[in-house]
């Protein structure tokens, strides 16, 4: 089963209205379970408003959203996903192991499964000894990681991230960026995350999908094959292949035919 | 510990300094007054306009009138009995507040609605209001218990005191980021879920800075409430009576003032120590 598709779908703001704008149009894209997807493109291509149209936080104009092999509404019900954003937004009155247990808490888990659940997050991302700080003692890189482990509390088999690095100086980022595929290897978690950058989309996927904008839709797939990341895939040809290709693509240039994964 | 030091010693501070200047503007100043272009800017200085300090300060232990209660008692008593209406004015007002703004952020039509009357209601003049609300009060009962006056202030003080928790809450409910808004909607979180949750803990801020004007709303209703619709026992309706004997023992009406004041610190300090318990379990970087 896949965990997400996407057929048809369409976004349009305002309709039928002066400002009316057509922010997406016939996406069909399907994510496999366990694969980790990118979107890329140029501001207003769309790319945020594909990541809402799958956690149904916006509905689709037209098409259909399916989720875990649900409509995107129920699987939103069934905290089917966890998200996060680009700014941590953490509640600053909770406590970081609070803020972890948030989602449990509103799924109704007990005291002691959200503690355990709570620790067992905060030690994959490498924050068990700052549970009972507040998010205002922590650093951005930190708060982010909380964020992740909040957004992976309840184990959902999808991921959903709108630009989380985006606010992170360069050497957190990349130590993130690890630190993320391995939780995502590890939990079997599939992600879809939304980026600016090409260096950045290239690392961390499988396939980077790229867009344009006016009206936002998917131009081009390309897939990535790296392997297995490591000290030297920032470095190894490969990588830098795949930044070209993705560059060439969302420059709309031709790109050497190959078949989507 | 130093902080608490510092504290005490600020507010010991602040009263010499207070005293000095009473006393310091008795002493050099015009008994007349100071006139600017005729126009007296600054009071009479003559004991029957400004008594010494201390005069005032020993008419609390004389006897109210020959024979009666010492003055400070009378005043204590005063101030209770205007207690009991500013304390359920508060809680009350503060209640309706709080209900008022939850409705408006629920309900933008609400806000649009209601808005404009909240604020209208802060603008019809007390003095012509409270007649108004004693002269309902007088044919209401709740029950079979007859309505009684401290009733009708305390509508008065409860009537001043919802439309800055009111503001103020609407203000802090609307607070929060939209993505915080978006995660809890990510989580399948409902209304309810999400103001308890998010809105009403995220609002904190805008609600202790609403809680102490809503304070010192409710004394301010309260004595003029008192006042305005002459209710025996408060210490507004002491203020009134005692001034009518200020050529005659001109240190009476400050005692007066001074015990209207003392009501309007303990519970400005008592909003101020229930923020302190909150914050106490937040600590702040």
């Amino acid at each position: 089963m896949s965990a997400v598709m996407l057929e048809g779908v369409s976004k349009v703001f305002n309709a039928g209205r002066a400002d009316e704008v057509t922010a997406l149009t016939g996406v069909d894209l399907t994510v496999a379970g366990g694969e980790f997807v990118s979107l890329i493109g140029p501001s207003g291509c769309g790319k945020s408003t594909l990541l809402r149209l799958v956690g149904d936080l916006i509905q689709p104009s037209a098409g259909t959203v399916t989720v875990a092999g649900k409509p995107a509404r129920t699987a939103r019900v069934d905290q089917e996903y966890g998200i996060a954003f680009q700014q941590a937004g953490l509640f600053d009155w909770r406590t970081v192991q609070r803020n972890v247990e948030l989602p449990l808490e509103l799924r109704g888990s007990s005291r002691k499964e959200r503690a355990e659940r709570a620790r067992e997050m905060l030690e994959l991302v490498g924050l068990v000894e700052f549970a009972g700080h507040y998010p205002a003692q922590l650093s951005g890189g930190m708060q982010q990681r909380v964020a992740i482990a909040r957004a992976l509390a309840v184990h959902p088999p999808l991921l959903l991230m709108d630009e989380p690095f985006g606010a992170l100086d360069e050497m957190t980022r990349e130590r993130l960026q690890d630190e993320l595929l391995r939780i995502c290897a590890s939990t079997g978690t599939s992600t879809i995350f939304v980026t600016h950058s090409i260096p950045e989309a290239v690392y961390l996927s499988d396939r980077v999908v790229v867009m344009s904008a006016r009206p936002g839709r998917i131009t081009d797939v390309v897939p990535i094959d790296l392997g297995a990341r490591g000290e030297t895939t920032r470095q190894s040809p490969g990588f830098f292949t795949g930044i070209t290709k993705v560059r060439r693509a969302l420059r709309g240039d031709a790109v050497p035919a190959e078949a989507p994964a | 510990m130093n902080r608490r030091l510092r504290l005490v010693l600020g507010v010991g501070a602040a009263l010499v300094v207070g005293v000095a200047l009473w006393e310091g503007y008795k002493a050099v100043g015009d008994p007349d007054g100071t006139v600017l272009f005729g126009a007296r800017v600054l009071p009479r200085t003559d004991d029957a306009a400004m008594p010494h300090v201390w005069t005032i300060l020993s008419r609390f232990g004389e006897p109210e009138l020959a024979g009666g209660d010492p003055i400070w008692l009378v005043v204590l008593q005063a101030c209770l009995f205007t207690l009991r209406s500013v304390a359920i004015g508060f809680v009350a007002g503060g209640l309706i507040g709080l209900l008022l703004a939850v409705l408006m952020q629920r309900l933008r039509v609400v806000e649009r609605g209601l808005l404009p009357y909240v604020i209208l209601s802060q603008t019809v003049p007390l003095i012509a209001l409270a007649p108004v609300i004693a002269g309902w009060g007088g044919r209401l009962s709740i029950g079979t218990y007859p309505w009684q006056p401290w009733m009708s202030v305390t509508v008065i003080a409860m009537y001043l005191a919802f439309f800055p928790v009111a503001v103020g809450m609407l203000r802090g409910l609307q607070s929060p980021a939209p993505i915080a808004e978006e995660l809890m909607r990510s989580y399948a979180a409902g209304w309810w879920q999400t103001l308890v949750k998010l809105r009403l803990p995220a609002s904190t801020p805008y609600l202790f800075p609403a809680l102490r004007l809503a304070a010192a709303a409710a004394v301010v209703g309260a004595v003029v409430g008192e006042i305005s619709t002459g209710t025996r026992g408060g210490v507004g309706r002491l203020v009134i009576e005692y001034s009518r004997e200020a050529t005659t023992d001109p240190a009476k009406v400050f005692t007066a003032m001074i015990g209207a004041a003392a009501l309007g610190l303990a519970v400005a300090g008592v909003v101020g120590l229930s923020e302190f318990l909150v914050g106490q379990r937040r600590v702040r970087a």
